[in-house]
């Protein structure tokens, strides 16, 4: 299952987020948005909102660093 | 279930500036201690809400680092001392157990001799129609997370305090224009900052918009534009791209409370400001979430580190007779 996390490197919470995915072994692509016009109108396509950081785990979408539903959808990986 | 015989000298909750140093603190003087901090976007992560500052120039030792890094450097120094534990568990409920205190969190439970409360704040929310509904869609609360978004465009930072102003430098380092909109005659940041605020409104990357409120936010899928409560520049609408909020805080004091906890008006725990106790034995308080006028991450620093040594002395003096 493909995970991406949408983030900038200032966003304490992205780094939060980059953070546990590293602590949980996760492979994942880090996409910064702040290099790319095209992956920041990805992330609010997706998301439908503009705030950091987006994750997205097969095509399930996690708003914001929320643990709980990080390990919800990464167990079923 | 954690082993309840357990027990700690100290457990703080809290894993802000303030809880980390009450733990370091503690630790040296020989108190097994716990820092219990939580993290989610919704709440403030270990760290605290230094965290979300951009630059930090005002703690001595340091001339300028960013939030992460000082509270990183606190963490790690806390750490270092074998008698903490910090661990990342949200605490659901405080109860008095005879001589003890039980700390509840949603999967453990843990038995301190003292507690500290140093749990911090959250975002004071602008109450106004449209500001739940474009949360995330341009209304944004912090600045140093979302300012990239903005990039070249319009948005407007509500409030006129030292954090309103550092957030607008930050939106500025990134957004086209940034109306800065204050109730007040005039914002009001440390002189430092109120210089570099007129730096940016003489090239007119910053604009102040004094004595006006925000009354509503509208747009359709995004935030486009609010209505301000006076005309500016012969209109009550304002075209804006983003919002940010910056009107203070709110401590998170209902632990506290729960437990019998004196607060004053505001919601603050109210403590001997000698001391760091609260009107509890045993029970002391530190931080953003207690009653001091002045809060800074040196303000919060100290008072967890007295609190440690107030922790140490009820613990050797007053449980010991």
């Amino acid at each position: 299952m493909k995970v991406t996390v949408y983030g900038t490197k200032t966003c304490i919470w992205c780094v939060k987020t980059r953070e546990f995915l590293k602590e949980h072994k996760i492979k994942f692509n880090d996409i910064d948005i702040e290099k790319s016009k095209k992956a920041e109108k990805i992330m609010i396509k997706i998301s439908g909102q503009e705030g950091f950081p987006v994750i997205d785990i097969g095509g399930k979408i996690v708003l914001g660093y929320d643990k709980d539903k990080l390990r919800r959808l990464l167990a079923k990986k | 279930m954690k082993d309840k015989n357990e027990k700690y000298d100290f457990i703080i909750i809290g894993a802000g500036v303030a809880g980390l140093a009450a733990a370091m603190y503690g630790a040296r003087l020989g108190l097994k201690t716990l820092c219990l901090g939580y993290t989610h976007s919704s709440e403030l992560s270990i760290g605290g809400v230094i965290t979300t500052t951009n630059i930090v120039e005002n703690y001595p030792g340091f001339i300028k680092l960013s939030g992460s890094e000082l509270a990183e450097a606190i963490e790690k120094h806390a750490k270092s001392y074998e008698l903490v534990t910090i661990l990342e568990e949200k605490v659901i409920d405080v109860e008095k157990i005879k001589k003890d205190f039980s700390v509840k969190t949603e999967n453990n439970e843990y038995i301190g001799k003292t507690i500290l409360f140093a749990t911090g704040t959250k975002w004071r929310k602008l109450e106004v129609p449209g500001s739940n509904e474009f949360e995330n869609k341009g209304v944004a609360y912090c600045a140093l997370c979302d300012a990239p978004l903005f990039k070249n465009k319009i948005v407007g930072l509500v409030g006129g305090s030292d954090s309103a102003a550092k957030d607008a430098l930050v939106l500025a380092e990134h957004a086209k224009k940034v109306y800065i909109i204050y109730r007040g005659q005039e914002i009001r940041p440390e002189p430092i900052n109120l210089k570099r605020v007129y730096d940016k409104v003489k090239i007119g990357k910053i604009e102040i918009i004094n004595n006006a409120n925000v009354k509503e936010i509208k747009g359709s899928k995004f935030i486009e534009k609010v209505i301000l409560d006076r005309e500016f520049n012969g209109s009550k609408e304002l075209a804006l791209q983003g919002l940010f909020i910056a009107i203070g805080h709110i401590a998170l004091t209902d632990l506290a409370k729960n437990l019998g906890v004196n607060l004053d008006k505001k919601g603050e725990i109210i403590l001997d400001h000698k001391t760091s106790e609260t009107n509890l034995p045993g029970v002391f308080g530190a931080g953003d979430c207690a009653d001091k006028p002045f809060k800074q991450a040196i303000t919060g620093v100290a008072e967890g580190c007295t609190a440690a040594y107030s922790a140490y002395e009820y613990v050797n003096n007053h449980l010991k007779g």
